[in-house]
C-alpha cells in the first residue's frame, strides 16, 4: 500500500542500492509530504539506513534517481540535513560540544571561511533548543549516550534546513532524552520542516509519526500512519520473524486507536 | 652556533610532522604516514638519479606523487581486493620501500645518496651542507630552509582548511552530506604527508620520521581535549623532543635522530602514566550524577 504525497519534498523513483552487487534495497519508489514527521520502520537489514544515506548521496545508486524539493541533491544541499548514527563517530575525539554543533554551520559558510558570531548564536540557539548550553564546553566524550544524541540534533538544527534525515536518533538514549527530542520534532514538523526518521520501537510508531515508510528490502508501505501501520502491513514487513508480532498488532486494536475504536463501537451499538 | 642550526632543523622537521600527526592519528591512519614515510623512498631516489640534485623541486614533487599514489594503492586494496586495511598498508610500503632499497644499492656508486643517510638521517651534518648561491653568498644549512618552506606551507594549509580538515577527520559521513569532498580533503592531506617525510627524511630519516609523525601528537593527545590546544602543545613538543634529544645525543656522543626519536618515546610514556594517575584518582570522586 503506497500512497503518493500531493507537492512531495522528496520523490523517490524506481531506487535500487547494492553493496557488492547484492541489491540493499530494491526498487524503491516513493513520495513524501512535506510538514510531516516520518518514521522509517522495518527489520534488521531491510535497508532503512541505506534508504537515507543513497537520499544524502553517501552510497551510489544502482538505478533511479532521488527528487528533492523537485531538484537534485546538489542544488539543494543548504535546505537539507543529515543526522548519522551516534556510534559512527569517535566520541573520545578531542572537540567541545560547541565545536560539534558549529559544524552545523560549516556548509553554509563555504571554502576558507571561519565561523563567526552570527554562526555562533545559531549554534547557541541550537543548543538552547535540546537543552544543553550548559554543556557548550564540555569535551564530547564527557557526555551521556543521550546527551550525544542531542549534541547531533542541536548540529542538524544549526544547519536551519528544511528537511532533516535522522538515523535512529532513539537509539541508545534515556527516557527523558526520548520526550525531548519527540517534542522537539513535533514542534520542528508543527513549523512545517519535514523530519523523516529511521525508527526500531514499533509500540512508539503510532504515537510518535503522522507518517510511516515500511522497509524491507523493498517497499511494502508508505503512507498515513492510520492507514498503513496494520497486522496485515506488519506482517508483510517483519515476514512473521517477529515472534512481539502479535502482541503489537494486539496493542495497536486496544490502545493506539482508542477514541476510533470507542466511537464504532457505539455506531455499532446504535445501529442495533 | 652548530648547535642551534641542529636544533633549529630538528624543531621544524618535528612540528611538521607532529602537526600532520595530529590529523594521521584521529583519522586513524597512524600507520598509513608509517608507510607514506617509507614508501616515498623510491620516488627520491629516482628523482635524485633524474636530477642529480638533492634540493630540486622536482624531487619534492616526484616523491609527494610516489606518497599519494601510496595511499591510492592502500584504498585500492582494501576496497577492490577486500584485503584488510592494515594487510594492505604492509604490502602497499614495504614494496615500494624495497625497491627503492634496490634502487639505492644498485646505483650507490653513481648517485650521492647512501642508505645509512636515507634510513637513519644526518642531521649532524645539517651546519655542513650550506645553501650557497650562485653570486657565492653563503645562506646558511639548507635544511633548514627546505624544512622552514614545507612548515610554511603546512601553516597555510591547515591554517585555511581547518574547518574543512576538522569536520572530515570527526564526521566524514556528515561532512559529505553537507557537500565537502571527503575525497579530496583526504589526498590533500596524504599529498601534504608526503611533502613533509621528504622533506625531513634527511634530517631524521625515513625510519625514525614515523617517530615524530606519532609520538607527539599520541602524547598531546592523552593530555589535551580540545584539537587546537593538541596541535600547539605537539608543536611545543616538538621543540623540547629535539632540544633534548640534541643534548641527549651530545652527552652519549650518539645518533642525534635516534636521541630526538628515543626522548619523544619517552615523553609519550610519562603522559601516559600521567593520564592513568588522572583517570584512577577521578574514579576515586564519587561518580557526579550525569544529568540527562
Amino acid at each position: 500500500m503506497i500512497e503518493q504525497a500531493k507537492d512531495p519534498v522528496l520523490e523517490i523513483h524506481d531506487l535500487t542500492v547494492s553493496y557488492d552487487r547484492k541489491p540493499v534495497l530494491w526498487d524503491v519508489d516513493l513520495t513524501l509530504p512535506a510538514g510531516q514527521l516520518i518514521g522509517i520502520v522495518g527489520p534488521n537489514g531491510a535497508g532503512k539506513s541505506t534508504l537515507i544515506k543513497s537520499i544524502m548521496g553517501l552510497t551510489p545508486n544502482s538505478s533511479g534517481y532521488v527528487k528533492l524539493f523537485d531538484k537534485n541533491l546538489k542544488d539543494v544541499r543548504g535546505k537539507i540535513s543529515y543526522v548519522p548514527q551516534k556510534e559512527s563517530v569517535d566520541w573520545d575525539f578531542p572537540a567541545s560540544v560547541l565545536d560539534v554543533v558549529l559544524m552545523g554551520r560549516y556548509g553554509k559558510l563555504g571554502l576558507f571561511k571561519r565561523p563567526r558570531k552570527a554562526d555562533k548564536d545559531v549554534a547557541m540557539d541550537a543548543l538552547r533548543k535540546v537543552g544543553m548550553e550548559a554543556y557548550i564546553n564540555r569535551q564530547i566524550s564527557q557526555l551521556s549516550g543521550g546527551q550525544q544524541q542531542r549534541v547531533f540534533l542541536a548540529r542538524a538544527l544549526a544547519q536551519q534546513a528544511d528537511l532533516y534525515f535522522m538515523d535512529e536518533p532513539f537509539a541508545g538514549v534515556d527516557a527523558a532524552t526520548e520526550k525531548a527530542i519527540i517534542t522537539l520534532l513535533r514542534e520542528m514538523s508543527a513549523r512545517g520542516n519535514t523530519v523523516v526518521v529511521v525508527h526500531h520501537d514499533l509500540q512508539s510508531v503510532t504515537q510518535y509519526f503522522d507518517w510511516v515508510i515500511m522497509l524491507n528490502m523493498r517497499l511494502i508501505a508508505s503512507g498515513p500512519t492510520e492507514k498503513v501501520f496494520n497486522t496485515e502491513l506488519l506482517q508483510e514487513t517483519y515476514g512473521g520473524k517477529l515472534t512481539l508480532l502479535s502482541d503489537v498488532g494486539e496493542l495497536i486494536r486496544r490502545e493506539r486507536f482508542p477514541s476510533r475504536e470507542q466511537k464504532r463501537k457505539k455506531e455499532l451499538k446504535q445501529k442495533k | 652556533m652548530n648547535a642551534l642550526q641542529i636544533i633549529i632543523a630538528g624543531s621544524l622537521v618535528a612540528i611538521s610532522c607532529g602537526l600532520l600527526g595530529c590529523f594521521l592519528i584521529l583519522r586513524k591512519m597512524a600507520m598509513v604516514g608509517d608507510a607514506i614515510s617509507h614508501a616515498v623512498l623510491p620516488g627520491i631516489v629516482i628523482a635524485f638519479m633524474l636530477t642529480g640534485s638533492r634540493d630540486s623541486v622536482t624531487m619534492l614533487l616526484g616523491a609527494g606523487v610516489i606518497g599519494v599514489l601510496t595511499t591510492f594503492l592502500i584504498e585500492f586494496f582494501h576496497t577492490k581486493g577486500k584485503l584488510q586495511t592494515d594487510a594492505s598498508i604492509g604490502v602497499t610500503f614495504t614494496w615500494l620501500f624495497a625497491i627503492g632499497v634496490i634502487l639505492i644499492s644498485v646505483f650507490a656508486g653513481k648517485v650521492d645518496l647512501d642508505q645509512e643517510c636515507v634510513l637513519y638521517g644526518e642531521i649532524a651534518y645539517v651546519p655542513l651542507d650550506l645553501w650557497i648561491t650562485d653570486t657565492g653568498t653563503i645562506m646558511g644549512p639548507r635544511v633548514i630552509y627546505i624544512s622552514a618552506s614545507v612548515l610554511v606551507i603546512l601553516l597555510l594549509f591547515i591554517g585555511f582548511g581547518y574547518k574543512e580538515l576538522f569536520l572530515t577527520t570527526f564526521d566524514p559521513a556528515y561532512a559529505s552530506a553537507i557537500g565537502i569532498s571527503t575525497i579530496t580533503w583526504h589526498y590533500l592531506l596524504m599529498g601534504a604527508v608526503s611533502l613533509t617525510t621528504v622533506a625531513s627524511f634527511e634530517a631524521v630519516g625515513a625510519i625514525l620520521v614515523v617517530a615524530l609523525l606519532i609520538a607527539p601528537p599520541a602524547t598531546a593527545y592523552l593530555l589535551v581535549d580540545d584539537f587546537k590546544k593538541m596541535l600547539i602543545l605537539t608543536s611545543v613538543l616538538g621543540v623540547i623532543v629535539s632540544v633534548c634529544g640534541y643534548y641527549l645525543a651530545a652527552w652519549l656522543d650518539g645518533s642525534i635522530a635516534g636521541a630526538m626519536a628515543a626522548v619523544s618515546g619517552f615523553f609519550f610514556g610519562v603522559a601516559f602514566i600521567y593520564n592513568r594517575l588522572m583517570v584512577k584518582k577521578s574514579s576515586k570522586v564519587k561518580p557526579s550524577k550525569t544529568a540527562i
